[in-house]
């Protein structure tokens, strides 16, 4: 059962390669190829709508962190740290 | 066509060399749609009709039949006697005819300035006063230009605000790329509009609520030129030949319509570093950014 | 209307000549002066929200929470949030089922019997307590009765912009139990380019923990009856994020992180058990868990929200593993439909998440064995599972009388969520616990309420 987890670690190799081609992407995109991906400033009527933000419902997302924090093993990843709570 | 807001339909569409768009409150999707439609037909037919690169326009049947007597239409004529009127209030600072300038002038943002004779030898070739102007008929000399650019974008968002105030009693906001025009109010008590920092998209330097009105931008963020530390704005004094030197990057004006605000904006940057001393003695409301 | 008298010469002479070139429509709306008017985009919105939380007939916990955010309107905001946090109930203590009734020590204890008892800390002082004891019945599954917790957390969080195209914040959480605490900082950086369609993003935050049991931390991996303790604990924790969010199209944005954290320290739960099975089944003791002193955690993060007229879709992901065995994957979803006066909206999620278990994850331990202080743990958070959560909320938008324009409406909102926790990779029962369920699943509900108004 140890072994066959451990060999599970290529997924994370999988998603360090994508993190790495978005940002490559992306940044080429902006140099040379002109900012192919992306609209102009006058397209960006719908990504400001309250509900296109990032951190669109901050309570929401605070409670649902504490409820699984306290349930699972896995927290965070999304934006940056806070302090911990003694259930885990 | 997109909804903005709770009741507030934006129509979108380019014209005249850029974005723009008409806001209309409390109509239904259809109805924003017909009367952006109008917006949008009354903006390509001002620029297909004034338009320096198209054979068939105005200005292209004019440049043809120079040194020839010709009768100007209705609408065509009233806008070379508002320039007229605008040349004379200016003191020879707003000029038509100053387009023949652009053979000498290149604001690619190079240090390349022109040979000062080249530019001196295209002098006789501008000034309005060389005009036989008689409305509504016009002589336009050998060797010169019109051109009703400078002007186009805020008569026709003046026009295009208009026609669509007599068809729909909702709040209307006209934007041609930054020109703009408002007839009615939304229940907010104000449109609120955003002026560019010169030279950055998307970002806000300003942000204003109009209640009712006009606005018109002018600057000269993106063509210049600039050498030994010194910046050349691409708008020339016809009298001169030369740019204005120490103008600032952008002035916005508000006044009751589009093209009143223009050709304040416009004079403004000619009165270089005086801009805002102009704009305050002539009582207008303005913002500049340097 | 007359045309201001402070307007200039020439103003008033292109007055004129405008309204000749427009026409009478013109000369009606000759209201020069104040059209236009600087606005004030500065914003403070207050949230607040209460959660109501029940487990399975278990644990109930009762979240009010409130939060205060400032926007100059020019990049720079404030937030100040704080959250009060009450728990009651029964929570589980590692052990496992008997086919007998099992004696506990609730955590402030120190002994099984219930007479006066005397025991010496690793650091040499004796104390006497009288040790509260709990049965729990055969087949049951052992939860500590009256666990019951309070906790306050207070946390604020500063963002500035520095240039046009780049921005840095900073922030603290400070959170007080009776038997923990904790204090956290963090700091971050992000920078737009490509017209503000990419922007990158760093941060790391830096956690320090402090932990009082009652009756003070046991020493891990030891036997149970022995209550060997040894006080107040802590531990630290460092973390590290980049970021990069994308405009990929005008409808669609992403974001894509991946993080890494380190927490090194006295990393067990004090509470916890394991439970010595023989051959048969039957619990022969009891270990108290023993988790390594450190854990290195990476995970990565996408999410995706996309823009229709009446919707906002948002989808998103994320893959975690460490250094303790414990891999994970969520994938997240909800939908945000609005009504077709945009002042109600319904909005339904979903969340599927599925763990592997720790390598030190064991349910009980054989005493066959032997050595018992090696790496063990029977903490079901840590065990390998799946869950679900179905949730809906539903919120409407009241325009109040009297508030500037531009301003958000306010908002009150209404959620629901089902959770739902089944064990996976589980063992076959041992002969004495045939007819025992070993792995139950967790069932809890969650209701909030939340308001929100601008000012």
């Amino acid at each position: 059962m140890k072994n066959a987890m451990k060999g599970r670690r290529r997924p994370w190799l999988a998603a360090a390669l994508v993190a790495g081609a978005t940002t490559a992407m992306t940044l080429g995109g902006c140099s040379s190829l002109a900012g192919q991906v992306g609209v102009k400033p006058w397209q960006r009527e719908l990504l400001s709508r309250q509900d296109m933000q990032l951190d669109a419902d901050p309570l929401d997302a605070a409670i649902d962190e504490h409820m699984y924090f306290s349930k699972e093993a896995s927290s965070g990843g999304r934006g940056f740290g806070g302090g911990g709570c003694g259930c885990n | 066509m997109s909804l903005r807001e709770p009741g507030l339909w934006a129509a979108q569409f380019s014209a005249m060399g850029g974005p723009c768009e008409a806001l209309f409150h409390g109509v239904s999707e259809g109805e924003a749609r017909r009367l952006g439609t109008m917006a949008a037909a009354e903006a390509w037919r001002i620029e297909r009709k004034y338009s320096r690169y198209r054979d068939d326009s105005v200005i292209g049947t004019i440049h043809r039949n120079r040194g020839r007597d010709m009768i100007l239409d209705e609408e065509t004529a009233r806008l070379v006697e508002f320039a007229r009127e605008c040349h004379a209030l200016s003191d020879g600072r707003f000029d038509i005819s100053c387009g023949v300038l652009r053979h000498a002038w290149h604001f690619d943002g190079s240090s390349r300035l022109p040979d000062p004779q080249q530019v001196a030898a295209l002098l006789p070739r501008v000034g309005f006063d060389k005009l036989r102007w008689n409305a509504p008929r016009l002589m336009l000399p050998e060797g010169m230009e019109i051109d009703l650019g400078g002007l186009g974008k805020e008569y026709a968002v003046d026009r295009a605000c208009e026609q669509l105030a007599t068809e729909c009693r909702c709040p209307i906001l006209v934007n041609f790329g930054g020109d703009l025009r408002a007839h009615g109010t939304p229940p907010r008590g104000a449109w609120q509009v955003g002026i560019e920092r010169p030279g950055q998209e998307e970002s806000v330097a300003l942000l204003l609520d109009l209640a009712r009105g006009a606005l018109a931008t002018s600057g000269d963020a993106r063509r210049f030129l600039l050498k030994d530390g010194v910046r050349y704005g691409h708008i020339l004094d016809p009298r001169t030949g030369w740019p204005v030197v120490g103008a600032p990057r952008s002035v916005t004006v508000a006044a009751s319509s589009c093209v009143e605000a223009g050709v304040l904006a416009t004079l403004a940057l000619l009165h270089g570093p005086g801009a805002e001393a102009f704009l305050g003695a002539q009582g207008a409301r303005h913002w500049v950014l340097h | 209307m007359q045309l201001k008298a402070d307007h200039g010469a020439i103003r008033r002479q292109l007055m004129l000549a405008s309204c000749s070139l427009l026409g009478v429509a013109t000369a009606r709306a000759q209201q020069a002066g104040d059209a236009a008017a600087p606005v004030d985009t500065s914003e403070q919105t207050f949230e607040s929200a209460i959660s109501y939380y029940h487990e399975d007939g278990r644990i109930t916990a009762i979240e009010p929470m409130v939060s205060l955010h400032s926007d100059d309107g020019n990049g720079t905001q404030h937030t100040l949030s704080a959250v009060f946090d009450s728990l009651s109930g029964s929570s589980p203590n590692g052990a496992l089922p008997s086919s007998k009734p099992q004696t506990f020590a609730t955590p402030s204890g120190s002994s099984l019997n219930s007479t006066a008892q005397t025991y010496t800390t690793a650091s040499g002082q004796s104390t006497t307590s009288v040790a509260p004891t709990y049965v729990v019945d055969a087949g049951q599954l052992p939860v500590d009765p009256k666990y019951q917790d309070m906790r306050v957390a207070l946390s604020a969080l500063a963002q500035q912009p520095l240039r046009a195209f780049d921005r840095w914040r900073f922030g603290g959480t400070l959170s007080w139990e009776h038997d923990f605490l904790s204090l956290a900082g963090n700091a971050g950086y992000s920078r737009d380019f490509n017209e503000k369609n990419t922007t990158l993003s760093a941060g790391l935050n830096e956690e320090y923990d402090l932990l009082k049991p009652i009756g003070g931390a046991p020493v891990p991996g030891s036997d149970y009856s022995l209550f060997q303790k040894q006080g107040n604990k802590n531990k630290n924790g460092v973390g590290l994020q980049l970021g990069v969010t994308q405009v990929m199209t005008r409808r669609w944005l992403a974001e894509f992180n991946v993080t890494a954290d380190r927490f090194s320290g006295y990393l067990n739960d004090p509470y916890k058990i394991v439970s010595i099975l023989d051959a048969q089944g039957n619990t022969t003791g009891y270990v108290t868990e023993k988790r390594p002193g450190e854990r290195l955690r990476r995970s990565a993060y996408l999410e995706n929200r996309v823009a229709f007229d009446r919707t906002t879709v948002t989808v998103a992901g994320r893959y975690m593993n460490d250094d303790w065995g414990v891999h994970s994957s969520t994938l997240e979803a909800n939908l945000r439909w609005w009504n077709p006066d945009h002042d109600r909206y319904l909005q339904p999620s979903v969340r599927w998440y599925r763990q592997s278990a720790a390598d030190f994850y064991t349910p009980w331990i054989l005493a066959s064995t032997g050595n018992y202080s090696t790496l063990e743990t029977a903490d079901a958070r840590l065990g390998a599972f799946h869950a679900a959560t179905f949730g809906l909320k539903y919120a409407i938008k009241i325009s109040r009388t009297g508030s500037l324009p531009g301003q958000e409406p306010s908002e009150f909102n209404v959620r629901l969520q089902v959770y739902r926790q089944d064990a996976d990779q589980k063992r076959a029962n041992p002969t004495a616990l045939q007819d025992i369920e070993l792995y139950p699943a967790l069932r809890a509900v969650m209701l909030q309420v939340g308001y929100r108004f601008a000012y």
